[in-house]
């Protein structure tokens, strides 16, 4: 069996405000190494929250979240952005690439902010990564340049820059027309088989999630996981 | 040099910082010009007014101390003192006994002496050794008292400079007959160069003169030069005179100097500064005003810097909340804003001080026009450009701009991508 490289225990959220809002409640997980899960459920299931969590951004109420073996309550403000560079690459809705970069500039920033500066060996791999997923023309192109599709791979190849070994993507068709999706999930999958990272992919398309290893979704703050069949099944009674 | 051969100058810990700082200010455009503006406009401000007001003093104190001596050497003159104020008398002791004065002496007598002495202090520019007193000047008519200064003229040009004042005639080569008055008194007298106008001394001697020279300083009634030979005769002197008239290198030093003329010669030396103690507490008021519009200013400018910087950090919130998710750490992202502020304070220092440079420059171009006979060209503006000052200003701009800096910075870094990126 694999290893683990995500594993929730118990791992609550609520968002506290003049109405205490519980978002999940005790969810266990485990991703394992260069597999490919999807997580589906409703708008404000807590998706998206569970995301930021696994990727350090946010912090549980209660509950463990271990990556890589480490459990990252331990881990002060500069150790939690050493692994957010070092282990995690994120893909979100939109692509956020920076406007006053080019596409190859924005590819190189996850490198250049955890060392410095670009060897030419990095350098030439960011490069081929670009070219396979095809955008080797685009290289000197700023995001305003570019198609929504083409900024979305930019932003897969920024995520996989640092050849972390988890990505976490956050509906990362959600922006595209439908034949931009597919491309993006495609290459997203290609780049799962190839290097073998993990993704995790919250996304509301039931197609693409038939296209992961595995489903989980979250219903009421709970997660469960689905068997294709089960989910195909849903997925069809909900139509 | 490109971009990317600048950041090899710059330390590995720096470079995305610096990288992210250059391009927010390049992509800023003229949001970034503004914020270079703010401090180039307070820079501007800051050398223009420190420019007038360190030019207009020094115009004033050269005015001042250009026409009189830095240093005066007399005789000390006993002054009268309460007799409680004597020292071992008791208190309400009353004295009804009224004692003639002990003898004192009026004149330095051995003036060469004090003379060579003085010379080789530190700081002494030029001694000149004059009969320094009233008489009164006629013309058939009313006489007009005038102060008469008998001195070596080719020294006492570098005390009182009269040569280069003069309208008409000559005061250099002035023989024992010979008088140089101002133009108001020649004026009073309806004399020309040429003319002989009547001394009459404080002691009632009376000498007659040829006018050799009439010369104008435009500061109201001057003295009257005569040569020292002739005023020690004038005043009963014998060979002694009753004043030695001193120069300094440096006007600021005259105290300092004075003080060491007390100490080495038995008589009274005073200072300019001893003599016009308000002039010199008018230059401190001033001074304190004027760095005070330029402190006010400074910060005038970096509160607009500050809401600049933070409208700036507002907008690239979700930008910081992506480098964050990139695993950008709190103190890169405040070093970048801060360097950002630090970009904007440098090159709208070197462009403040340019343009105000320039502009004081320009304004000490213009002339005033002439209104008395035998004026110099003056210029309307006096001012100072103090290379100094102006670095100064320019550190205290940057200083306060990176200050101003450190909130909007501060705020960036304390961002939660979480809350940023949607």
């Amino acid at each position: 069996m694999p290893p683990v490289v995500i594993e929730t225990r118990e791992l609550q959220k609520s968002y506290f405000g003049k109405v205490t809002v519980p978002v999940l409640h005790g969810i266990d997980l485990r991703i394992f190494a260069g597999e490919f899960v999807a997580i589906i459920g409703q708008s404000g299931s807590g998706k998206s929250t569970l995301l930021n969590i696994l990727g350090a951004l946010d912090v549980p109420t209660s509950g463990t979240v271990l990556i890589n073996g480490v459990d990252i309550s331990t881990l002060d403000d500069d150790a939690l952005a050493d692994l957010r560079s070092e282990e995690v690459g994120f893909i979100f809705q939109f692509h956020h690439l920076l406007d006053e970069y080019t596409c190859l500039e924005n590819v190189l920033l996850p490198l250049i902010i955890r060392q410095g500066s670009v060897g030419d060996a990095e350098r030439d791999r960011v490069i081929r990564l670009l070219e396979r997923v095809g955008l080797g023309h685009r290289l000197d192109n700023h995001p305003d340049e570019m198609s929504g599709g083409e900024n979305q791979r930019c932003a897969i190849v920024r995520a996989l820059a640092n050849a972390p070994r988890i990505v976490l993507a956050d509906e990362p068709t959600g922006n595209l027309d439908s034949r931009s999706g597919q491309e993006v999930f495609a290459l997203m999958r290609d780049m799962n088989r190839e290097v073998g990272v993990a993704f995790v992919m919250v996304t509301h398309d039931d197609r693409l999630a038939q296209a992961a290893d595995r489903i989980l979704l979250i219903d009421d703050g709970r997660m469960r996981q689905l068997d294709k069949e089960e989910h195909r099944v849903r997925t069809e009674g909900m139509r | 040099m490109n971009e990317h051969g600048w950041l090899l100058l710059i330390p590995r810990t720096l470079r995305f910082e610096s990288q992210l700082a250059v391009r927010h200010l390049r992509a800023g455009g003229r949001q970034t010009l503004l914020t270079v503006s703010a401090v180039a406009a307070g820079v501007i401000i800051v050398v223009f007014v420190t420019a007038l007001i360190f030019g207009l003093q020094g115009r004033w104190t050269e005015v001042l101390t250009e026409a009189i001596p830095h240093i005066t050497i007399r005789v000390t003159e006993l002054t009268p003192m309460a007799l409680a104020d004597i020292p071992g008398v008791s208190a309400g002791a009353v004295s009804t006994l009224i004692e003639q004065r002990a003898p004192q002496r009026r004149n330095i007598e051995n003036w060469a002496q004090v003379v060579a002495i003085v010379r080789d202090i530190p700081g002494v520019r030029v001694v000149a050794p004059a009969v320094s007193n009233q008489a009164f000047a006629s013309k058939g008519g009313n006489p007009i008292g005038v102060s008469v200064i008998g001195a070596d003229p080719d020294i006492q040009d570098q005390v009182t400079p009269v040569t280069e004042n003069l309208i008409a005639g000559h005061y250099r080569g002035l023989t024992s007959e010979e008088i140089v008055i101002d133009y108001e008194l020649a004026r009073d007298l309806n004399v020309s160069t040429g003319d002989r106008i009547r001394l009459t001394s404080s002691t009632g001697a009376v000498e007659s003169f040829t006018i050799a020279g009439i010369y104008s300083q435009g500061r109201g009634r001057g003295s009257a030069y005569i040569t020292l030979r002739t005023a020690q005769s004038l005043y009963g002197l014998g060979t002694a005179i009753n004043t030695i008239q001193v120069k300094v290198l440096n006007i600021y030093e005259a105290d300092r100097v004075a003080g060491r003329i007390r100490a080495l010669v038995p008589y009274e030396a005073r200072s300019w500064i001893q003599e016009f103690p308000q002039f010199l507490s008018t230059l401190r008021m001033q001074t304190a005003s004027a760095y005070l519009i330029s402190g006010f200013s400074l910060i005038a400018s970096s509160f607009a810097i500050a809401s600049i910087l933070i409208v700036s950090v507002l907008q690239k919130s979700k930008q910081i909340g992506i480098l964050k998710s990139m695993g950008a750490r709190r103190r890169q992202i405040l070093r970048a804003f801060l360097l950002e502020g630090l970009g904007i304070a440098l090159v709208g220092s070197v462009a403040g001080a340019s343009f105000g440079t320039l502009i004081v420059y320009l304004l000490s171009l213009i002339e005033q026009p002439i209104t008395r006979v035998g004026q110099q060209p003056e210029a309307l503006f006096p001012v100072a450009i103090i290379p100094a000052s102006i670095g100064l200003t320019m550190v205290a701009a940057t200083v306060s701009t990176v200050v101003a800096a450190l909130l909007p910075a501060r705020r960036a870094a304390r961002l939660n991508p979480v809350d940023v990126i949607r």
